[in-house]
């Protein structure tokens, strides 16, 4: 039953993301712009633009350079990139690994800090507490996450020197094995907690809620009069069935480590796919920008799946199919 | 004895300068690749410009002085450039330079993928001979004078032919590691993240005294600014005007400012009017608008005072070419108001004029005028609404991502003025011809935006470029310049400079492709 239902997912996989790079070429084939400025830069003539448009088959009408683009990808090749002049496929996974470090851990650092914090919120609803949690993470939430970002940047890294202010690692730096560990964590501290702190609002005040409808219900109060402590009652029967919705969140945001942060990639001058993404489409990179939704609808119904067989793990109701 | 001499040179307490060092550098895009003969991509240029020669470079006065070529005759009444090579460069992988990589370069990378080279040289070019190893001819159809101008770095870096010469340049596995003959050589190229270069031991020149340049892309130009401060970045090749000011005042940091290095220098702030639309047929309607401008705010407001009035249709930098006392349009609201009233455009005590027997346009009809520019430029709209606004026009502004801004406006001509920086370059053949001949009038970014047809000037054009004395080009170019301030295509506003930025800890640095080949950095 349940093999079948992932198998039958699984299938579904393939129409969803081929569905979403035909809309996606659609698009930005309809949008205005127009790739060869990027490319061959200005000053040209315009029998230079021309023969830079047959280069790269831009001359060519639309459904046959849909079907060309589909032909290949069937047979695995991505398209060069026009900017880069490299496969597609090679310059994104030269930037996965960035980007799955910055999301990775900024949303391991959520789940860490907003799951407790809900928690303690939701033991004594409307105390100073959970007034004082709940507006800390709704003001975290509401401000703009670049402009957060630069005051990171001004208070923790220029001011008080503590974290370097951009990249990835140290300029120029040649260090390998721990000192070079010790260098990225560096570096990676405050673009993570950065973006941890936009994701902190929702699941807090998702884990609060959740927690605190579950521990009015019949079950726990049975549960306490039968004289269960109060961190077993909240851990063993309230936390499970509260932490639904708040799955339901952390999948979907799982889905999307892989886009990437543009915003927070480009403040922090950080070598993700979030950034690859603007400035491909800034560029009108077409076949890197439909690389990259390939890659990224692919991981986030993957996601999905994912999240829907946790489902059925942690609440048995759950059916699947 | 020998302690003597050792001392000799180092207890004396007068040490030579030690060299040594890494310069950070911030560049603002990942460059994509690092091949500078296939695109004319500003940020490829400043990323990768540390790698390569030209045939020449050129000095602070635009003269042409020698690099890979250390010396030149220029016979047939200048429809023939001989030029002798260095033979003691090599390419950094250790094979030899010669005039057979020169030749390589011209057939098939520039005159082929470098826009501006391809679109200057290439129509006026026969053929380029390599009579001997050392030795390159360049025959051209008729005088060309322009070439030495157009052979440094920036505008025709040499390639190696022994790595191009097979597959797709535009693919070739070089362009993301490079091979050059420049003052640096490629170390390694993290997507994304930097670009490291070492010193080239073998430099024809001698070997800069920095031991490496790291290029690290930072995006946010916030972000590049407070890196400086922090000390993670040495040199900016921009600054944003609101911060020039507070980075001069900073004794840590020094900024240079130039019109800018070769092709993408020399640039002027221009507005042109699309000459297809029936609203900009009238000349006198072109005149009231740039009559309405007072463009020393623009000087003041937009520019920070960094930078001056454009007095020319050609920028003063090209000084030869540049034409002194014209008659620009001077900032006169009264005049600008009498012509448009003259062209029927009244303003009977309402803020925008409406139109009275305009030709093409209903009675009552207000003025509005539509302004399409990149984000970047936008200021200049700001200015332009509120000065315009004093005449009774009502300007619309329209602010256009740069892809789409090429599109809408070269291609689709679909706007009614629009702002552009014309760099024109080291000699108006470069960056001038373009906005005025009515061959450029294309489907082509940056080209002959206002659509501006004069076979006059088209001739002027023909004849400049291929006079060979100094005087006569001058006084061709100060005919074209009269004409265009009678014909009115455009309003040419200021002229800009590029502002550099760099921590004292490095010096030596300088405002050119070649910008750390005699830097050196203390950490």
């Amino acid at each position: 039953m349940k093999q079948g239902f992932v198998l039958r997912r699984l299938l579904q996989i393939v129409p969803t993301v081929m569905g979403v790079v035909l809309v996606g070429f659609l698009l930005i084939h309809i949008a205005p712009g127009d790739p060869v400025l990027a490319l061959a830069g200005e000053h040209g003539d315009a029998e230079y633009y021309a023969f830079m448009r047959s280069r790269f088959g831009l001359d060519e009408p639309l459904p046959r350079q849909l079907v060309t683009y589909f032909a290949r990808v069937a047979t695995g090749d991505f398209g060069v990139s026009y900017v880069h002049g490299r496969s597609t496929a090679r310059v994104i996974m030269e930037r996965v690994p960035a980007t799955l470090l910055l999301t990775g851990s900024a949303l391991l650092m959520t789940i860490v800090i907003s799951i407790p914090l809900g928690a303690l919120a939701a033991r004594r609803p409307h105390s100073a507490r959970d007034i004082g949690i709940s507006t800390a993470a709704l003001v975290l939430f509401s401000a703009p996450v670049f402009w957060v970002g630069q005051l990171a940047i001004f208070a923790l890294a220029l001011k008080l020197g503590v974290f370097p202010v951009q990249g990835m690692a140290s300029a120029g730096s040649a260090s390998t094995g721990g000192s070079h560990t010790i260098d990225v964590v560096r570096h990676l501290a405050l673009p993570a907690m950065v973006l941890a702190s936009q994701e902190l609002a929702a699941l807090v005040r998702l884990t609060r809620s959740g927690l605190m409808d579950e521990l009015a219900r019949d079950h726990i109060r049975t549960a306490r009069a039968k004289g269960v402590g109060e961190p077993w009652v909240l851990m063993r029967h309230a936390l499970p069935r509260a932490l639904m919705p708040v799955i339901t969140v952390i999948g979907a945001r799982a889905g999307q480590l892989i886009a990437g942060a543009v915003v927070v990639e480009i403040v922090f001058g950080w070598p993700g796919i979030g950034r690859l993404l603007l400035t491909s489409l800034q560029t009108r990179d077409t076949p890197l920008l439909l690389g990259l939704f390939l890659v990224i609808s692919f991981t986030v119904t993957l996601a999905n799946l994912v999240t829907d067989l946790l489902h059925s793990t942690v609440d048995p109701r759950v059916r699947l199919g | 004895m020998a302690s003597l001499l050792i001392c000799g040179i180092s207890c004396t307490g007068e040490q030579p300068p030690r060299g040594g060092g890494t310069l950070v550098a911030a560049i603002t895009t990942d460059p994509g690749h690092l091949n500078t003969a296939i695109t004319t991509n500003g940020g490829v240029h400043n990323a990768a410009g540390l790698l390569y020669n030209g045939l020449v470079s050129l000095d602070e006065t635009l003269k042409p002085v020698p690099d890979l070529a250390e010396r030149w005759e220029v016979e047939d009444a200048g429809a023939l450039y001989r030029f002798h090579l260095r033979r003691d460069v090599l390419w950094h992988d250790g094979r030899p330079f010669t005039a057979a990589d020169v030749k390589f370069t011209f057939d098939e990378l520039l005159l082929k993928f470098h826009a501006r080279t391809r679109a200057s040289v290439g129509p006026a070019l026969l053929r380029i001979d390599t009579p001997d190893d050392s030795t390159v001819e360049f025959h051209f159809r008729r005088p060309y004078a322009p070439l030495l101008l157009q052979l440094d770095v920036e505008e025709a870096p040499i390639m190696p032919k022994h790595l191009f010469e097979r597959g797709d340049p535009l693919q070739n596995p070089a362009n993301t590691a490079p091979v050059g003959t420049g003052p640096f050589r490629f170390v390694s190229y993290r997507s994304g993240s930097e670009i490291r270069y070492a010193s080239n031991k073998q430099y024809f020149r001698g070997a800069p005294s920095l031991d490496n340049v790291v290029m690290r892309i930072v995006p946010d130009l916030g972000t590049q600014l407070v890196a400086l401060e922090a000390g993670e970045v040495h040199w900016l090749f921009g600054v944003p005007g609101p911060e020039r000011a507070r980075i001069r005042r900073d004794p840590r940091f020094k900024l240079i400012q130039t019109p800018g290095v070769s092709g993408g220098s020399n640039c002027v702030t221009t507005l042109g009017f699309n000459l297809d639309r029936p609203l900009f047929r009238d000349v006198r309607m072109r005149r009231a608008i740039a009559h309405a401008l007072d463009r020393r705010q623009f000087v003041d407001r937009v520019l920070f005072g960094e930078g001056r009035v454009a007095d020319a249709p050609i920028s003063s930098r090209i000084a030869f070419a540049h034409a002194r006392d014209l008659a620009m349009p001077a900032f006169d609201t009264a005049q600008a108001a009498r012509y448009l009233d003259s062209v029927g455009w009244r303003r009977d005590g309402t803020a925008v004029r409406t139109s009275r027997g305009v030709s093409g346009t209903a009675d009552g009809t207000p003025l509005v005028v539509g302004f399409t520019a990149m984000p970047g430029q936008g200021v200049y709209g700001d200015l332009l609404r509120a000065q315009l606004r004093a005449v009774g026009v009502d300007l619309r502004i329209e602010l256009l991502e740069p892809a789409v801004f090429g599109q809408k406006v070269f291609t689709a001509r679909d706007f009614d003025t629009a702002i552009v920086a014309y760099c024109n370059g080291t000699d108006p053949e470069i960056g001038v011809r373009r906005q005025y001949v009515s061959t450029n009038i294309a489907p082509v970014p940056f080209s002959n935006l206002a659509a501006y047809r004069n076979p006059v000037m088209d001739s002027l054009f023909d004849h400049a470029a291929s006079a060979l004395k100094v005087a006569e080009r001058q006084r061709v170019y100060r005919e074209i310049q009269e004409l265009a301030i009678r014909d009115q295509p455009y309003v040419w506003l200021v002229e800009t400079l590029s502002t550099y930025a760099h921590s004292i800890r490095c010096n030596g640095l300088a405002a050119s492709s070649h910008f750390a080949v005699k830097a050196s950095c203390t950490e």
